[in-house]
């Protein structure tokens, strides 16, 4: 009897694992970017919504945008995603991560092997590339001639044409800016005024100096972590905003000859001693921690930071009511320095990001209607301006801004953008995959001259030009 | 029907089939696919390439002039040294003082193995606080005992060694419970002979536990120097793309680095079949110097 039962147990152990496989694979296709969630993805942050069970008529939709972690617009889309799902009937499955290099791979993949979202919040730059020749995705063209009110309340000449047929396919939420966070603080502490418009690189230079004297860091940079900031401002002060996005065909070539030119423009800042210490050992939180407790003066970042240094002046990061509003006021925001063709005034920014609809929730019946519902209402006149604060977007009739709601650095943002004599594109955006390997990695290499700038920049155009 | 069931072996073939099926999908299939992928132009993860590399083997030529591969290596065989020199020489010597104790033996299991149930990943944000250069807890003790300048201890140089030093500090519990489960199984009576012959507890340990031990250090060794091969969590955690200056990249942590980062998949799966030939090879020939014996 006692065999019996244990054949028994073997035997129902057998089908289980039989069945277990079997509802593995099914499930693979079923939820498919959750498989190569990376270590900072949240999916803790998943709406509440999708936990719910759909009722009958709802669609579950696989939705993943870079609005988690530390994203400023974090919980505005939990509040858009719960709003739309209440709206409808709909639920989310969100698998939302933070925006770096293994989100964009996850996603790639996820193309890849058959198992991309419904919907997406993604690169609209060369990241986007890949799925887009394997017609992945739909154009805002083909959606319209199915629903012509399809993202008409967005003027068509801010949305980015594909790199690859020149369509456009990212419905885009709110713009971004690169500009130079200033801890005012140590600007005191050292004698040096506050940069405005009118700022060089030679004026740059001068006040990093009387920074170091003073006993502070300069600029608050991790060249061995996260280089681009600076990466893009150096090459872009070799260029202008007219030819800022062309991609050199040799290193020796004007545009080739401006990209070492900026390599060694970051080699001589570092030679001076101006990044810190362990700028090549450090992480970039790290010297961000720096920036915000007044150990560095200068911050090269992008408008998503804004959040961060406002969370780095609250007792509980998580708590609004908790901003030290007397802290917060030692940052500001000013242009980056400018030299040759490039004023201080032109930055890097713009409308980089959008939702796509993937072509596997356009082809199935159930959730075409409910994907394109769903990035209407996220791209709404009523949600945009939600996400887009102190940022741009593509609104045809952006509401005025209700300065109010914003806290004081938001102010200074908007007051600094109010300046600006261009916005470009970050041409690293166009840069993609391993050809940036050379000149981002490899930073530390060519700041320390174990690697010449020029043979790094040709090593990357290779890369690029073999693609 | 009775005792036949036992002696017809189809149905133990049967229920093997579905374990074996799992490994056939999960492990050799990759495996293979794995050596293919090596010889194919792919730049993104999960995609088919475009093309054979020119020349085919042109992945495995360049590994001769990478120099990235060379410090991965030599990283990789000063961190399998230290592991079987720190990790199973501590581990020998707590495993025979705890196993010479009277009371607390439970006590000290506990303590010396608790490292291996936290997560590696957590265990690197930890180590990475310890060494943090600006208010670092290391840092923040030698400035109270006067010392004015900051030490970057992920500094070029010394990088290696602040790398390697939470590694051992981790493992060192997994050889330990080892070996004491090694020490347990030696009869008791061999202690008592000796005793009554009057072997001093030194003499004991020297001229019992450690021979009677040599299968199990042998096992450790083997486990330690693959181990060495794979590791991977925690130094990526503390030194991400082998920073600084690529001088911390083993080859588990350069093959992610390859696959994921530099988008090379290609390179990053010639690198995995590095690890796999490297690490079958070092199990060889650990496993000739210690060389298991038949008591």
């Amino acid at each position: 009897m006692m065999k019996k039962g244990i054949a028994m147990l073997l035997a129902s152990a057998m089908v289980l694992s039989m069945i277990g496989c079997g509802g593995a694979a099914a499930d693979t296709t079923a939820a498919p970017a959750a498989t190569e969630a990376p270590a900072e993805e949240t999916k803790e942050e998943e709406a509440p919504a999708a936990e719910e069970s759909a009722d009958a008529s709802g669609v579950e939709l696989n939705v993943t945008t870079t609005f988690a972690g530390e994203d400023g617009n974090a919980q505005n889309f939990k509040d858009a995603v719960n709003a739309w799902c209440a709206e409808t009937g709909n639920t989310v499955a969100d698998t939302s991560a933070t925006s770096d290099e293994t989100f964009k791979t996850r996603v790639i993949t996820d193309f890849e092997t058959g198992s991309e979202p419904d919907v997406l919040f993604f690169f609209n730059g060369a990241d986007a590339n890949s799925f887009i020749e394997a017609g992945k995705v739909v154009s805002i063209d083909d959606i319209r001639a199915e629903y012509p009110d399809y993202a008409t309340n967005m003027n068509d000449d801010l949305i980015a044409d594909s790199l690859v047929d020149g369509k456009k396919y990212a419905v885009p939420v709110n713009g971004y800016w690169e500009a130079m966070f200033v801890n005012k603080e140590v600007l005191d502490a050292a004698g040096v005024a506050m940069p405005g418009a009118d700022y060089t690189m030679e004026a740059f230079k001068a006040d990093c100096q009387k920074i170091v004297d003073a006993g502070y860091t300069p600029i608050a940079a991790a060249l061995g972590n996260i280089p681009h900031y600076w990466w893009e401002y150096a090459i872009f002060n070799n260029e202008s905003p007219a030819n800022h996005l062309e991609i050199p065909a040799s290193a020796d070539d004007e545009i080739g000859q401006a990209w070492v030119a900026g390599m060694n423009d970051i080699k001589e800042l570092f030679e001076l001693g101006y990044f810190p210490e362990n700028t090549l050992s450090a992480t970039d939180d790290e010297t961000f921690a720096m920036f915000t407790e007044g150990k560095a003066a200068f911050l090269i970042d992008g408008s998503w930071k804004v959040g961060g240094i406002v969370a780095a002046c609250q007792s509980d990061p998580e708590d609004p009511a908790t901003l030290d509003t007397a802290k917060l006021d030692n940052f500001d925001v000013t242009y980056v320095p400018g030299q040759g063709s490039r004023k201080a005034t032109d930055l890097i920014g713009g409308l980089s990001m959008g939702y796509y609809i993937t072509t596997k929730a356009w082809d199935d019946p159930a959730k075409r209607e409910a994907a394109v519902s769903f990035v209407s209402y996220m791209t709404s006149d009523t949600v945009v301006p939600k996400f887009a604060q102190h940022t741009a977007s593509a609104l045809k009739n952006a509401p005025a801004v209700d300065e109010s709601a914003f806290n004081p650095l938001q102010i200074k943002a908007m007051s600094m953008m109010s300046g600006v004599t261009s916005l470009t594109g970050a041409v690293q955006d166009l840069f993609m995959g391993d050809c940036r390997v050379p000149t981002f990695d490899g930073m530390p290499e060519i700041v320390t001259g174990k690697v010449d700038a020029k043979d790094a920049v040709q090593e990357g155009i290779d890369s690029y030009l073999a693609q | 029907m009775g005792a036949n069931i036992y002696k017809n072996k189809k149905p133990v073939s049967l229920f093997l089939f579905p374990a074996f099926l799992f490994m056939i999908v999960f492990l050799y299939y990759p495996f293979v696919k794995n050596i293919w992928n090596s010889f194919m132009e792919i730049k993104q993860l999960g995609g088919t390439g475009s093309g054979v590399v020119s020349p085919w083997y042109g992945n495995y030529a360049k590994m001769f002039t990478d120099a990235n591969i060379r410090t991965s290596l030599i990283n990789t065989l000063i961190m399998m040294l230290a592991t079987l020199v720190f990790q199973v020489g501590f581990a020998i010597i707590l495993a025979l003082m705890v196993d010479n104790i009277r009371r607390g033996r439970q006590f000290f299991k506990t303590v010396f193995f608790f490292p291996i149930v936290i997560s590696a990943t957590a265990l690197g944000l930890l180590f990475n606080l310890i060494f943090l250069y600006d208010k670092g807890m290391l840092n923040q003790i030698l400035e109270m005992l006067g010392k004015a300048e900051l030490t970057d201890w992920k500094a070029e140089g010394i990088a290696i060694f602040t790398m390697m030093l939470p590694v051992i500090w981790q493992y060192v519990g997994f050889y330990f419970v080892i070996l004491i489960t090694g020490l347990n199984n030696i009869p008791e009576d061999l202690y008592e002979a000796a005793t009554i012959d009057g072997a001093t507890r030194f003499q004991r340990v020297r001229y019992i536990s450690i021979p009677l031990l040599h299968n199990v250090i042998c096992t450790c060794a083997v486990l330690a120097v693959t181990g060495a091969l794979k590791v991977f969590d925690l130094p990526w955690t503390m030194f991400p793309k082998g920073m600084p200056l690529k001088s911390t990249f083993l080859t588990g942590t350069y093959m992610y680095y390859q696959t994921m980062e530099a988008k090379n998949v290609d390179y990053g799966s010639a690198i995995a079949v590095l690890i796999v030939v490297l690490g079958v090879i070092l199990s060889k020939v650990v496993n000739k110097i210690f060389r298991e014996k038949d008591y």
